[in-house]
C-alpha cells in the first residue's frame, strides 16, 4: 500500500471534486431508480463544473436488484445517463455498497485507467408489496432477508436487524452497554438531520421516547433502527493532474481507504482465528481492521485528536457506538461512555454523523456510503451549511459497513491538504 | 417449412405440462385489486402490480450428510480439520483457515449461547411464530457456532451464556428449522 504523503510527493493523489443528491425520502413513487441516479449526477456534474463527456468511467453502488425490481439495473442506468461507451461496472456489498463503489472508484482513478469517475449510489426500496398482507414493509424486509444464508440461516426467520442485534447483545454482556446509551445515539443522530434539508427522518425526541418504542429485535426498538430509504448521490472523483489542469479550487483528497471483510457466518468468529487479535462476535473486528489499515495509509496516529468529524454507518443506533471503539475514537467497551460524554454531539469535540447519519437523513442503500463520503466531502470544503463542523485538522471519516454480522467494511479518510 | 421451424412447433405442444405457478399468483393478486381497486395510485404516478418469482430444487452438495443425519436419525454432525483439528458446526467439507479436507464427526446436542436476540418484527412468513429467540449456539465439543431458534419459554431474552439442549422435530424434512435449543434446566 501507498501511503498519502507517498501519492502527494509523486503527485498521485485523487480528489473529490463535486457532490449531488436527490432528496432521501421513505419512498419516491414519482421517480424511476434510472431517474433518480440521473438527478444527482446532474447535481453532481453542476457543482464539479464538468460536462458528461469528461468522465471517463462510472461505478455503480446498487445493493439489492430486488429492491430495484431489476438484474443488472446498472446497465440501464449507465444508458440513461449517456455513458455509453464508456466502461461501467457494479459494486453490490450490502449496506456498505456506496463505501466499496467509492474504493472501485478510486482505484479506477488511481491505477491511472480513468482521469475522472463517477460513483453513482441509488436504491428503491418501497415498491416491494407484500400483496397478501397489503402492506409494503414484510416485502422490503424479505428483499433483504434473502441476503443471509439461504441453507443454514435464512429458514430460521432472520432479518438485518436480528443479524446486527445478536452482535449488540454480545457487546452488552461483554462491556455493559446499555440501551439507554444506544438510545442517546438515536437522539443525537435524528436532531443532526434537523440541519439537512435531505434527510428523511429529521426529529427532535428523547431518551425517553426511544426506549419506550416498541421493539423490533432486542435490544433494538423502533427508534434505535434506521428506516427504509429511496434516493441517489453521486460523487465526482479525479487525479491530481486533472485538477490541476482544470484549476479545482477546493478538491478534497482521499488521504486513506482501508476495507474489510469478516467471516460471514458470524457464529465462526472466535479470538483464536487471524482476526482474533481485534476481538470476538462482541466486536466489530473488521472495523478495526479497516480503520488501522485506513489510519496507516493517511499517517493517522491518534485518530481521537486528528479525525474532525466522521459519518459512522448507524443502521441501528447500536453499531454506531460499537464503531467508536473500532474507529479508535475511545477505548474498546467505551463506545457507550463516548456518546453520553457529548463528545460525539454537535458542538463536541469530535461530532459524529452531521448530516444525520442512517437514522436521520435515511438509508438509502447503494446511496448511502456514497452520502456519508460526500458529507465529510463538504464539511472539509466548508460546504456543510448549517451543519458546518469546525475544520481544525483537515481530516474526516467515513465509514460504510454491511453484509451478515456486519461482515463488509470500508473507511475513507479525507482531506483538504 | 424448415426442419428447424417443424422442431420449435414440436417443442411447442408439449412444454406446459400444467399451469404455470405464477399465474396462480396472478389471480390472487388480482383479486385483491379487484376487492380494492384504490391500492394503485394511477392520478399523480401509474402504478401497476408486479412481482418476480422463482422456484428452485437445489443440492446441499458437500453438505448434505448433515441434513441426512438430522432428517433421518436426529443427530447433530460438525466436521474436523484432518489438519489443524477445527471443528465446525455448522460443517463444511474443506477447512477455510488451512484448505484441508474435514471429517464427520458427531457433536454434542448440549451447547452454550453464544449471543441471542428476539425477533418482534419480520417477514409474514415467520411473523405468526414471534416473537422467538434467534441466537448463535456452540455445541460443547466444536469450536465454532450455528444460528438456531431457541426456546424462550416464556422469557423475553435468552442471555449469552445460558446452557441449552437440542431437541428434535418428530416430522423432519432435512432443513435447518428441523430442529432447535431448549435452555438446559
Amino acid at each position: 500500500m501507498k501511503s498519502y504523503l507517498q501519492l502527494k510527493n509523486e503527485g498521485g493523489r485523487v480528489a473529490i471534486v463535486g457532490t449531488g443528491q436527490t432528496k432521501f425520502e421513505a419512498r419516491i413513487p414519482g421517480m424511476t431508480y434510472y431517474e433518480l441516479a440521473f438527478q444527482a449526477a446532474k447535481n453532481a456534474l453542476a457543482d464539479a463544473n464538468i460536462e458528461p463527456g469528461m468522465i471517463d468511467s462510472v461505478v455503480y453502488g446498487i445493493y439489492n436488484d430486488l429492491f430495484e425490481r431489476q438484474i443488472m439495473p446498472d446497465t440501464y442506468i449507465h444508458d440513461y445517463l449517456g455513458m455509453y461507451g464508456k466502461p461501467g461496472t457494479r459494486i453490490t456489498t450490502g449496506g456498505a455498497t456506496g463505501g466499496y463503489a467509492f474504493r472501485a472508484a478510486y482505484a479506477d482513478v488511481a491505477s491511472g485507467l480513468s482521469d475522472i469517475a463517477m460513483v453513482v449510489g441509488v436504491e428503491k426500496a418501497q415498491d416491494c408489496y407484500d400483496w397478501a398482507q397489503g402492506k409494503t414493509t414484510p416485502e422490503v424486509l424479505k428483499s433483504i432477508a434473502y441476503s443471509a444464508d439461504m441453507t443454514w440461516e435464512f429458514p430460521l426467520g432472520v432479518s438485518a436487524a436480528s443479524s446486527y442485534a445478536v452482535l449488540a447483545s454480545a457487546h452488552m454482556k461483554k462491556y455493559g452497554t446499555t440501551e439507554e446509551q444506544a438510545a442517546m445515539v438515536s437522539v443525537k443522530n435524528h436532531g443532526n438531520a434537523l440541519n439537512n434539508p435531505f434527510a428523511q427522518s429529521p426529529m427532535r425526541i428523547t431518551v425517553d421516547d426511544v426506549m419506550s418504542s416498541r421493539i423490533i429485535s432486542y435490544p433494538f426498538k423502533l427508534l434505535d433502527s434506521s428506516l427504509y430509504t429511496e434516493g441517489a448521490y453521486v460523487l465526482i472523483i479525479m487525479n491530481e493532474k486533472k485538477v490541476r489542469e482544470i484549476g479545482v479550487k477546493d478538491p478534497v483528497w482521499v488521504k486513506g481507504i482501508g476495507s474489510s471483510n469478516d467471516k460471514s457466518f458470524t457464529g465462526l468468529r472466535s479470538s483464536i482465528d487471524k482476526l482474533g487479535k481485534f476481538g470476538d462476535i462482541a466486536d466489530l473486528r473488521n472495523h478495526y481492521k479497516a480503520a488501522e489499515e485506513a489510519y496507516r495509509m493517511a499517517g493517522i496516529s491518534n485518530p481521537r485528536k486528528e479525525i474532525d468529524v466522521a459519518e459512522l454507518h448507524d443502521a441501528f443506533s447500536f453499531t454506531e457506538i460499537q464503531a467508536y471503539e473500532a474507529m479508535g475514537f475511545c477505548e474498546r467497551g467505551k463506545g457507550g461512555l463516548f456518546v453520553e460524554e457529548g463528545t460525539a454531539s454537535m458542538g463536541g469535540d469530535l461530532p459524529v454523523s452531521p448530516s444525520g447519519g442512517l437514522l436521520g437523513a435515511g438509508h438509502a442503500v447503494g446511496a448511502t456510503g456514497v452520502m456519508q463520503i460526500g458529507e465529510i466531502a463538504n464539511q472539509i470544503r466548508h460546504k456543510a451549511g448549517r451543519r458546518q463542523i469546525e475544520i481544525r485538522n483537515n481530516n474526516g471519516l467515513a465509514h460504510s459497513i454491511g453484509g451478515p454480522g456486519s461482515s463488509y467494511c470500508t473507511v475513507t479518510i479525507l482531506g483538504g491538504n | 417449412m424448415r426442419e428447424s421451424t417443424k422442431k420449435a412447433k414440436e417443442v411447442l405442444g408439449r412444454e406446459l405440462k400444467s399451469r404455470p405457478l405464477e399465474s396462480l399468483i396472478d389471480d390472487m393478486i388480482l383479486k385483491k385489486i379487484t376487492g380494492n381497486p384504490s391500492v394503485l395510485e394511477s392520478e399523480k404516478y401509474f402504478e401497476v402490480p408486479d412481482k418476480m418469482v422463482m422456484f428452485y430444487k437445489y443440492s446441499y452438495g458437500q453438505q448434505s450428510r448433515f441434513f441426512k443425519e438430522l432428517k433421518d436419525n436426529a443427530a447433530l454432525y460438525g466436521a474436523r480439520c484432518r489438519k489443524c483439528g477445527i471443528v465446525y458446526f455448522p460443517p463444511r467439507a474443506q477447512c477455510s483457515e488451512c484448505y484441508s479436507d474435514t471429517e464427520w464427526t458427531p457433536v454434542s446436542n448440549e451447547g452454550v449461547v453464544v449471543s441471542s436476540t428476539t425477533v418482534w418484527y419480520t417477514t409474514s412468513e415467520f411473523f405468526d411464530r414471534t416473537p422467538y429467540a434467534v441466537g448463535y449456539v456452540r455445541p460443547t465439543d466444536a469450536n465454532t457456532a450455528m444460528l438456531q431458534r431457541i426456546d424462550l419459554k416464556g422469557r423475553e431474552f435468552i442471555e449469552p451464556g445460558e446452557k441449552v439442549i437440542a431437541v428434535f422435530k418428530r416430522e423432519r424434512f432435512g432443513t435447518v428449522s428441523d430442529f432447535w435449543y431448549e435452555i438446559k434446566e
